[in-house]
């Protein structure tokens, strides 16, 4: 498991409207922007954005169906997701690691200075 | 698994000034952090970080509102919340850095506060998870986190 979080993922899921569009095509298997707007306060337009950077993100995966685009969740990058939820104090621990090492380095160039 | 808060803490051989300057400024936030960031460390300072995608594919640009900055105690911020979009505990992290004078150098404490506190469907993740790789591989990171919660503790 890497220790570098993906903020790309996290930018992804951060968004309470795309965590829960990724439930609802969890339960149901798949879905479209219009049948998924039915399930959420939100216009077919907006579904279609918050869907787009799903794709981006690979947590989704699209095929055409008709006239219509159908979106499934990308199995794969959501367990990776879902490590990463677990993984997070790892990154934590690897950036604090950092803000030391980057602390006590200055810390030393300045008592030789003084 | 680990869905709720997370909470580290570090010695640092540096005072709290120090530590605290590699916190918030932009030229050390890119080096610990791997972000250019652009914020002003003040309370209610909105600033965003950024850095290249890791496909090459453009630039990867994520909000930061800072909500508390008290130099040289504590550094509280929230991210990841859509950018243009004002941070809320619905749409975003907190993260809360403090720091405690020890031993000559510092004691610092970070807290993030994670997505089980914003109210994900977790259970539902977890279960859709747990149907998909159930096996040691789960058994032995939850033993890893526990092992190193003890010695943390």
């Amino acid at each position: 498991m890497t220790s570098t979080i993906d903020d790309e993922l996290w930018a992804a899921i951060g968004d309470p409207t795309r965590r829960r569009l990724l439930d609802v095509l969890l339960a149901d298997g798949s879905g479209t922007a219009t049948s998924l707007s039915g399930h959420l306060p939100v216009t077919r337009q907006a579904v279609a954005k918050h869907l787009g950077v799903l794709e981006r993100a690979e947590l989704v995966v699209s095929r055409k169906d008709g006239r219509e685009v159908r979106y499934v969740v990308n199995e794969a990058q959501f367990s990776r997701a879902v490590e990463q939820l677990a993984s997070v104090g790892a990154a934590w621990d690897a950036r604090l690691r950092r803000i030391k090492t980057i602390a006590e380095s200055i810390q030393e160039l300045r008592s030789k200075v003084e | 698994m680990e869905y709720g808060s997370i909470v580290r803490e570090i010695h640092i051989e540096a005072p709290p000034d120090v530590v605290y300057e590699v916190i918030t400024k932009p030229e050390h936030v890119a080096q610990w952090w791997g972000f250019e960031a652009s914020f002003p460390a003040v309370p209610g300072g909105d600033g965003r970080m950024a850095r290249q995608r890791r496909d090459g594919a453009g630039t990867l640009v994520v909000p930061i509102h800072v909500v508390e900055a008290d130099a040289p105690r504590r550094f509280v911020f929230r991210w990841v919340h859509p950018e243009g979009q004002q941070s809320t505990p619905q749409n975003s992290l907190l993260v809360t850095f403090e720091l405690m004078p020890a031993n000559g150098g510092t004691l610092l404490r970070l807290t993030e506060v994670g997505f089980r506190e914003i109210g994900w469907e977790a259970a539902q993740l977890e279960a859709h998870y747990r149907s998909h790789r159930v096996g040691w591989d789960e058994h032995l990171s939850n033993l890893t986190a526990y092992t190193a919660g003890l010695v943390r503790s």
